[in-house]
């Protein structure tokens, strides 16, 4: 069912990182996305490796969904495993046969690359677990809302994207009523050959195109109403307040970084 | 003879599986013999689409089976895209499933996917055309061109052009005027007497139902509440009520009377009829 689409993958609860300020949380991530990179040394990436638990550990997300998550880039993940173990050449040879050689540098970097990829998609995927996509645009428009300077219209630009995704559920139910319509009407969605499937979508795709347009032209009169003229002078009715775990979050990420550049400078560099 | 529709202790949940797994239908039992007129009612949320939205297998039980023609409807593929044809389901809003460039393909849909010969198709779509009332020269006009009351019209002859055994329609009339709303609940009364089928209303309005239904399902939080003829079940106004149905207030005021001892009857569901009867009390009186 188009249902089963979970978008922008939520998990509702009450954890620490659900309530951490989304800006903090935003702007952490992208900086602990930074550090992995920086991680050179297998005891560096461990510590980074630790964080991620930990946090995924505090999130209270079950490991199934954050299992699901990596589901995606697993691919990639066999696909740069692969090429790693084949094309780093040097150390201790493990296995040769014809041109295939597999080294122990081969090995280390494949092993170190897929590390960082997983906890690279698990940070990122906390982040959206733990923080409704309006929470994250809102804590975007307010991040980016320096590049005003520069004429940006930061505040159109997020409630562009606040509202895409505030339709994106809406359109999902839309399309499943209209399937289920024609589907009463004997509409085949199942069988056939690519071309016969597309032709299909047709019934479909025209209703959820009218309807989008309907809503589209509602939804800007219903705000002309209420007298949206843009961002100037708007206040909010959440208002992002940095409390205690934000700072330490902060103290938490900077610790991991100085931790990080000390095990890169002692320890061997896989990288 | 086997029932038109049969549920066996069905249970569906929406979003199974996720912490905001809800049950929308908890263990329902129910048969509906062919040729009757059965009216669904119940509360907003009560389950009543949810319900019917399983009688042609667009929603697969989670527990519990679905009969159509005495046949389990999930037992293969054939018998499931056998009931689409047998069960016309009829949504809500219908009109916002038009898509052909003009009503009559639209209507011809249906009995396209049905894989019947041209000349029958053409010969279906102008029978539906005629029965609910959408004129020759409309259905060269394209569907969005439609008014609202005629859009629905054209959406529901998509559904009647199938020639189903059972017509299941979801709230038909929601959105018209009162006298839409009446034109629309006889057009389908007009079809069922003309064609014998089975019909299965779903509607908020317990007027519309008393007027149509020869017998009456309640739904309240996904259970079966009650069961039985309008009489039988009108009758229970209290328990009605604590489910947020309100039985028409001209039957209100009709069982008030009859309970102060008034020589009226205790079952009257439309204002016709109340006057009908007063006019006849008051000039019994007279004379
Ligand atoms: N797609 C869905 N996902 C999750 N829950 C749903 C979904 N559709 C309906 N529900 C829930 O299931 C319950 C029954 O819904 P349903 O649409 O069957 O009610 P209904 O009786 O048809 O109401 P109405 O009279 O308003 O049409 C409601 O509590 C509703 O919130
Ligand atoms: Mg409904």
């Amino acid at each position: 069912m188009v249902r089963d689409i979970t978008f922008g993958q939520y998990y509702p609860g009450k954890s620490v990182l659900h309530r951490m300020d989304p800006r903090m949380k935003l702007a952490a991530t992208f900086g602990m996305i930074i550090v992995i990179f920086i991680c050179k040394s297998f005891p560096a990436l461990g510590l980074m490796t630790l964080f991620t638990l930990v946090a995924a550990l505090l999130s209270t997300v079950p490991l199934k969904m954050i299992l699901k998550s990596i589901k995606p880039v697993l691919i990639i993940l066999i696909f740069t495993a692969v090429l790693n173990v084949f094309y780093s050449k040097g150390g201790q040879t493990y296995f040769s046969w014809w041109k295939i050689e597999v080294t122990e540098k081969g090995v280390n970097t494949a092993v170190f690359t897929v590390i960082r990829i997983i906890a690279l998609v698990v940070l990122s995927s906390l982040l959206t677990y733990t923080t409704t996509p309006t929470m994250l645009t809102d804590a975007l428009e307010r991040l980016l809302s320096p590049l005003k300077v520069f004429h940006i219209k930061v505040h159109t630009l997020a409630m562009m994207m606040t509202l895409a995704l505030r339709f994106i559920p809406t359109l999902i139910e839309e399309i499943d009523r209209i399937m289920n319509a024609q589907k009463a009407r004997g509409a085949d969605l199942e069988t056939g050959g690519i071309l016969q499937r597309a032709k299909a979508l047709i019934p479909i795709f025209i209703p959820l195109m009218v309807s989008s347009f309907r809503r589209a032209y509602e939804l800007a009169l219903a705000m002309t109403c209420r007298c949206y003229t843009g961002g100037e002078g708007r206040t909010r009715m959440k208002q992002m307040k940095l409390a205690g775990r934000d700072i330490a979050c902060l103290v938490i990420c900077l610790i991991v970084l100085a931790g990080v550049i000390t095990l890169n400078i002692f320890f061997k560099k896989v990288i | 003879m086997s029932n038109a529709i049969e549920v066996k202790n069905l249970t569906y949940y929406y979003s199974e599986g996720t912490p905001n797994q809800v049950a929308a239908i908890k263990n329902v039992n129910l048969a509906i013999e062919k040729g009757t007129m059965v009216g669904i009612i119940g509360h907003t949320g009560s389950g009543k689409s949810t319900l019917i939205s399983h009688f042609n297998g667009l929603l697969k039980p989670a527990e519990g089976n679905v009969f159509v023609d005495g046949e389990d409807i999930w037992q293969s593929k054939e018998t499931l895209r056998g009931s689409r044809f047998k069960v016309g389901l009829c949504f809500q809003y219908p009109e916002y499933q038009l898509f052909e460039e003009t009503v009559f393909a639209d209507i011809s849909f249906g009995p396209k996917n049905m894989k019947l010969s041209p000349e029958e198709v053409r010969e279906r779509v102008l029978e539906a055309a005629e029965f609910t009332g959408l004129r020759k020269e409309m259905l060269d006009k394209s569907p969005f061109d439609l008014s609202g009351g005629e859009k629905r019209r054209a959406a529901i002859a998509g559904v009647m052009a199938m020639k189903p055994q059972t017509l299941v329609f979801d709230e038909p009339a929601a959105g018209l005027d009162p006298s839409g709303r009446k034109e629309l609940i006889k057009l389908i009364q007009n079809y069922r007497e003309k064609t014998g089928c089975t019909v299965v209303i779903v509607s908020h309005s317990m007027e519309d139902i008393a007027r149509v239904a020869e017998r009456v399902i309640v739904v309240n939080d996904g259970e079966i509440a009650a069961d039985g003829t309008v009489d039988e079940v009108y009758s229970h106004s209290d328990e009605l009520r604590k489910m947020g149905l309100n039985v028409p207030e001209i039957t209100q005021i009709f069982s008030k009377l009859h309970d102060m001892g008034y020589d009226v009857p205790g079952n009257v569901y439309s204002v016709e009829k109340g006057a009908e009867i007063i006019l006849n009390l008051i000039g019994r009186g007279c004379r």
